[in-house]
C-alpha cells in the first residue's frame, strides 16, 4: 500500500494541508466575521433551547489556533434550519414498530423519536442535569465545566429519562459536523471555515489541471453559491 | 421695427399650405394605391406532379415556412403564431390548402404574387414579416414546385387566421404598400444569376442563401426603415450580423476572422447546420437553434456544403473590430493558480470545469472560448444571456444529444457577469472591447418577461 503512488501523495497533500490550511485558515479569519443572521433567531429553537445549542456548538469544535470553530461557522443556524427538514420529522425513516433498542446500528432507527424530538426533550434534560449536578444550566458553564457535561452525555454516564444521553449527544455531534463541513449555502461552514481547515476545495467541477502534477492544490475553497473562501 | 404680415397674404399662405399638404397625401396615398403590375408565370403541365410537389416540399424546408407557418403544437402551416411588434402582435397565416381558411383557393399567380412580391390575394400589402424581398430570388420553376407542395403535398386544415392586434389607424395596410414599393426588389429585377458567381457550386449556395434560406433576414444589419441594408454580397453589411434576435445576436456570417466565419472551415459551417456544433463552436440561442433543427439539418449534403462555400467567399466586413490572435498566456497563469482578477477567478469557479483553463473546451461538447464568434461579436448579448440563462445545443439527427449550459444569473451578480464578460473577451487572444454592468442589468430584466410570441417574432424579421 505504501508503495501507491495515490496513497504517497495523498499523504503529501495531507501533510501539506497540516501546513496551509491554518495559514489559509489565519488569512481568511477577518473575512470570516459577517454578522452572524439567524443567530438571535431562532425558528425551532427556544431562547433557551438556543443558548444551550451555541454553547454545546462552540465546545465540540471550539475556535482556536487553527481558525473559527462550530459557533463562528454558523453551525447553530444550520442546526436550527435542520429542523425544518423531514429528516427531523422521521419522515425519512421507518417510523413503526418493532422498536429494539440494543439491535445492531446496520438495522437503524430504533426510537419512536424523531430528530425534533431528540432536540427538544434531549436539550431540556441537558440542561436539567447540568442544572442538578452544576446549580446552572449548560450555556452558563465555564468551557472546562461544559466539556466534562459533554464527556457524561457521550459516555452514556448521565441518565436521562426520556431520550438517552448519547443517543442525544451522537446526533448533536453529527449534526454539528455536518454543519461546519456541508456548503455554506445551508447556513453553515461561514465564510467556508471548515473547507479550509481541511483543505477541501469545494465546488468547482473539474480538478484536470492539477491530476498528476505532484503540486499543491493552490486555489481557495468555493461555495455552490460562488462564494470564494 | 417689425414688418406685419397683411392678413390676406397670412390667408393666402395658409391655404397653399393646406393645399400642398393634401395633394402630397393624395400622391403619397395614390403611390401606395396604385396596383403592382406582376408578370404571370406559367403554370406547370401538371401541378400535382410527384417530384414537383417533392422539389416544393424540400424548398418549403430550405425556407423553413413551418418556423412562423406553424404555431407551437397546432397542425403543420395552419398558423396563428404571434409575431411581436412594438405595435401589437400579428398572426400567422394558414397556408394550407383549406380552400376557405388557407391557400386553397389561390392561383398559381396569386401564391406567386404573395411569395415574391408581398401581395395578398386581395392586394393588400403583407407585413414584411413575411421575407418576401428574399423570396424575390426565387426562380419561377421554384415558386411552381412550392405552389404545388402547398396545393397537393399539405394537408388542408380548417383554421381562420387570426386579424392582427395592431389598432386602427396603425393597423392599415397601405403604408406597407410604401415600404414595399420603395424598399421590395422586383423579382425580375433581381432574378438569379448563377453567372455572377465563380462555379455552379457557390452559385447553388447563394441561390438558397439569399432565396429560401433567407439567412439575411436575421443575420443582414436593418436600416432604420427597417429593410436589409444588403440582399446579397453586392453590399459590405451583407450578413454581417449583430442583430439582436429574440435576445440573441445573429452572428456575423463574413470572413471576420475574430467575430465572424474567417476561421471556420467550410465543413464546420456543415457541421453546424447538419448538427448544431463543430468541434470548436456550437449553435447558441434559441433562433438559430430551431432554423437548425426545423430547417437545415434536413438539407442534403451537397446544398450545405454549397451553402459552406458561399459564405466562405464573402470577404471580412471593413474597419477594425474584435481581433483575435491565439495566446498560450492566459491558460499558463491560469494553470500555475494564478487567479490575478475578479475575472479570472469568476472564470475559474464558475466555467474551467467545462470549457477549461485553455478555453478550448471539449470537441463538440463544450464549445471553445478562445477565438469564438458568440464570445467576440461586437454585441455581446448573446454571451451575456448566456451566462445569465444558459443555453443547450439543437438535438438533431445526426447529433441527437441537447448538450447544455446551466445559467449563472442565480449566483452571479450584474457587475459579476460584466467582469466575467469581459474577460472572456480579452483572453486567450481574444480581443473584443468589455462588457458593461449596465447591460447585463438590461438583459437580466428582460429574460423574466420573455414569451413566446416575443421570441418568435424574429424569425419572421
Amino acid at each position: 500500500m505504501p508503495d501507491d503512488p495515490s496513497f504517497t501523495s495523498r499523504r503529501r497533500f495531507l501533510q501539506w494541508s497540516a501546513v496551509a490550511v491554518p495559514a489559509l485558515a489565519a488569512a481568511g479569519a477577518p473575512a470570516s466575521g459577517q454578522a452572524p443572521s439567524a443567530d438571535d433567531r431562532p425558528t425551532f429553537f427556544s431562547a433557551s433551547e438556543w443558548a444551550f445549542l451555541r454553547a454545546a456548538a462552540a465546545r465540540l469544535i471550539p475556535a482556536d489556533a487553527l481558525g473559527p470553530g462550530a459557533l463562528e461557522a454558523g453551525v447553530p443556524e444550520f442546526i436550527d434550519r435542520q429542523m425544518a427538514t423531514p429528516w427531523a420529522e422521521g419522515r425519512l425513516w421507518y417510523m413503526q414498530g418493532p422498536f429494539v433498542p440494543d439491535a445492531p446500528p446496520t438495522l437503524g432507527w430504533q426510537m419512536r423519536l424523531t430528530p425534533r424530538d431528540v432536540y427538544r426533550l434531549g436539550i431540556a434534560a441537558a440542561d436539567g442535569w447540568t442544572q442538578d449536578r452544576h446549580g446552572r444550566v449548560f450555556a452558563e458553564l465555564d468551557p472546562a465545566a461544559q466539556d466534562g457535561v459533554l464527556q457524561a452525555f457521550e459516555s452514556g454516564k448521565a441518565r436521562f429519562e426520556q431520550v438517552p444521553a448519547a443517543i442525544f449527544f451522537a446526533m448533536l455531534l453529527g449534526n454539528v459536523r455536518e454543519g461546519f463541513f456541508s456548503d455554506p449555502v445551508h447556513g453553515g461552514n461561514r465564510g467556508l471555515a471548515g473547507w479550509k481547515l481541511i483543505g477541501f476545495p469545494g465546488a468547482r467541477a473539474d480538478f484536470m489541471d492539477w491530476v498528476e502534477r505532484d503540486v499543491a492544490y493552490p486555489l481557495p475553497p468555493v461555495s455552490l453559491s460562488g462564494q470564494r473562501g | 421695427m417689425k414688418r406685419r404680415w397683411p392678413l390676406q397674404r397670412l390667408k393666402r399662405l395658409l391655404i397653399g399650405l393646406v393645399v400642398l399638404g393634401a395633394l402630397g397625401f393624395l400622391a403619397v396615398l395614390g403611390y401606395a394605391f396604385w396596383p403592382t403590375h406582376t408578370r404571370a408565370i406559367a403554370a406547370p403541365a401538371s401541378a400535382a406532379d410527384a417530384a414537383l410537389i417533392e422539389r416544393g416540399r424540400y424548398l418549403a424546408l430550405a425556407g423553413d415556412c413551418t418556423a412562423c407557418h406553424t404555431a407551437p403544437g397546432g397542425k403543420p402551416f395552419a398558423g396563428g403564431l404571434a409575431l411581436a411588434s412594438p405595435i401589437g402582435a400579428i398572426y400567422s397565416t394558414n397556408i394550407t390548402p383549406d380552400r376557405r381558411t388557407g391557400i386553397g383557393g389561390y392561383s398559381l399567380d396569386q401564391f406567386d404574387r404573395a411569395l415574391r412580391h408581398g401581395i395578398r390575394a386581395d392586394g393588400a400589402s403583407l407585413y414584411p414579416a413575411m421575407p418576401f424581398p428574399s423570396y424575390a430570388r426565387l426562380t419561377d420553376e421554384d415558386v411552381r414546385a412550392l405552389y404545388a407542395y402547398f396545393l397537393h403535398g399539405v394537408v388542408p386544415v380548417a383554421q381562420a387566421d387570426r386579424s392582427p392586434d395592431i389598432p386602427w389607424p396603425l393597423s392599415m395596410r397601405w403604408p406597407l404598400a410604401l415600404w414595399r414599393k420603395t424598399f421590395a426588389p422586383s423579382p425580375d429585377a433581381v432574378a438569379f444569376d448563377p453567372k455572377r458567381y465563380p462555379d455552379e457550386r457557390v452559385a447553388r449556395g447563394a441561390y438558397l442563401v439569399q432565396g429560401a434560406g433567407h439567412c439575411g433576414s436575421c443575420h443582414t444589419p436593418r436600416a432604420l426603415t427597417l429593410q436589409e441594408r444588403a440582399l446579397d454580397e453586392s453590399g459590405a453589411q451583407y450578413l454581417a450580423g449583430n442583430q439582436i434576435i429574440d435576445g440573441w445576436n445573429a452572428i456575423n456570417l463574413r470572413g471576420n476572422p475574430a467575430d465572424g466565419l474567417g476561421r471556420w472551415s467550410e465543413q464546420d459551417i456543415v457541421e453546424t447546420l447538419r448538427t448544431g456544433r463543430n468541434p470548436h463552436a456550437a449553435v447558441v440561442g434559441s433562433p438559430m437553434a430551431d432554423v437548425t433543427v426545423h430547417s437545415m439539418q434536413h438539407l442534403a449534403d451537397a446544398d450545405l456544403h454549397a451553402i459552406a462555400a458561399y459564405l466562405k467567399t464573402l470577404p471580412p466586413v471593413p474597419g477594425a473590430g474584435p481581433g483575435f490572435a491565439a495566446n498560450d498566456a492566459t491558460a499558463k497563469a491560469l494553470q500555475a493558480g494564478i487567479n490575478d482578477s475578479r475575472g479570472a477567478e469568476l472564470y475559474v469557479d464558475n466555467c474551467a470545469g467545462c470549457h477549461r483553463t485553455d478555453a478550448k473546451g471539449y470537441s463538440r461538447v463544450f464549445p471553445a472560448i478562445a477565438g469564438n464568434p458568440t464570445v467576440l461579436a461586437r454585441e455581446p448579448d448573446s454571451l451575456v444571456r448566456l451566462i445569465l440563462g444558459g443555453s443547450s445545443m439543437p438535438a438533431t439527427v445526426a447529433a441527437p444529444s441537447a448538450l447544455g449550459m446551466p445559467g449563472f444569473g442565480w449566483r452571479l451578480g450584474d457587475a459579476e457577469v460584466a467582469a466575467l464578460a469581459s474577460y472572456l473577451r480579452s483572453q486567450w487572444g481574444n480581443q473584443a472591447p468589455p462588457v458593461a454592468s449596465g447591460l447585463v442589468a438590461r438583459i437580466r430584466a428582460e429574460m423574466p418577461g420573455e414569451n413566446h410570441a416575443s421570441e418568435e417574432a424574429a424569425h419572421a424579421r
